[in-house]
């Protein structure tokens, strides 16, 4: 018993001493800011202009192969009436969509519509987000990501809200309660893109620097423990409520169509 | 000297700003919480409402952070 109980203790020594050195090596916001750079991997010119191949570039490539053999394999072989465990587990990811669609005022048809490009977004930058778990940066930590998909998402809410309620409907949403308040709506939708784009970089960017710094201070059990919420649940909610902020918008659009639409005829 | 003023002026800004958010985010909940008490059918609607409202004070957090962390990367 005593013999190991020493051992345990020598034992204990030794770690609690190789922690030490451990902390001691380096310094925290030179190594900090080596993370957080932007690796270049490879670069081309074609036709005199540079081309940059990031990491953020090949880890959304791997993410998108990855998804396309995921619907692939998904949505093989479908039955009308669902057997298999495949097909009534993607059918209940596109119900569970659809209900999001129908809560923020859409009818049935026009949530139809919806689904396919609002569920790929979802998809996309959650997995992209959950890349961190295989210890590769996250395409969103580059700020070129999220502000490219911030960009498409609100040149598609406005097709979509067109498409949906008309031309003369979003002219009524955009004037619905006073004319004046035209300018106003009208920044809105400048300031949405920015909105969106810094919450998915601001909440990718931050929780990667802390995972770093707490790989750096103390290597073994916390980070797994933290990273449980900011590399796992946080990815999984920064795609989820990008997903749900585009559905909004056109939700609103389509809600300040209809009751100006109401206000006129009544 | 000037790196301490940075780093000074970046703890400040993300320490407003998180502290801000925290009692709005607060004040949200607790509202939320206390309407869905008092009518507990209407509890799902209230849910995502208050989904969307913490996402808003969120962002103003989320400002802070890039700010702050463009003051400690970008000088």
């Amino acid at each position: 018993m005593f013999y190991v109980m020493s051992y345990l203790s020598e034992f204990w020594h030794a770690f609690v001493e190789k922690l030490i050195e451990e902390i001691k090596v380096g310094d925290i916001g030179a190594e900090i800011s080596h993370a957080i750079e932007p690796k270049i991997l490879y670069r081309a010119t074609i036709g005199g202009s540079n081309w940059l191949i990031s990491d953020a570039v090949v880890a959304t490539w791997g993410v998108m192969l990855f998804i396309f053999f995921l619907v692939w394999y998904m949505t093989r072989k479908m039955e009308k009436v669902p057997t298999s465990k495949r097909q009534q587990i993607s059918e209940s990811i596109v119900n569970i969509l659809m209900k999001l669609c129908q809560s923020s005022g859409m009818t049935y048809d026009q949530a139809e519509k919806v689904v396919p490009y609002v569920g790929s977004i979802a998809i996309f930058i959650s997995l992209t987000n959950l890349v961190t778990l295989l210890k590769i940066p996250a395409p969103s930590k580059n700020p070129a990501f999220p502000i490219t998909l911030a960009l498409i998402n609100i040149v598609y809410v406005i097709y979509m809200s067109i498409r949906l309620a008309g031309i003369k409907g979003f002219w009524a949403s955009l004037i619905y309660p006073k004319a004046a308040l035209l300018p106003f709506k009208i920044l809105d939708y400048l300031i949405k893109p920015v909105s969106l784009s810094l919450r998915l970089f601001g909440n990718v960017f931050g929780a990667y620097i802390l995972m770093e710094f707490i790989y750096i201070i103390i290597p073994v059990i916390i980070p797994g423990i933290i990273g449980l919420w900011f590399d796992l649940a946080d990815g999984i909610l920064q795609g989820v409520i990008f997903t749900y902020l585009s559905v909004t918008y056109i939700g609103e659009v389509l809600e300040g169509a209809h009751m100006a639409h109401e206000a006129a005829h009544s | 000297m000037e790196q301490g003023l940075i780093a000074l002026g970046a703890a400040i800004a993300i320490a407003i700003a998180a502290g801000a958010a925290a009692i709005g985010i607060g004040m949200a909940a607790g509202k939320a919480f206390e309407a869905s008490a008092r009518q507990p059918e209407v509890a799902g609607k209230i849910q995502a409402l208050l989904m969307t409202a913490i996402v808003f004070i969120e962002a103003t957090a989320i400002y802070a952070l890039v700010v702050s962390l463009l003051l400690i990367f970008a000088f």
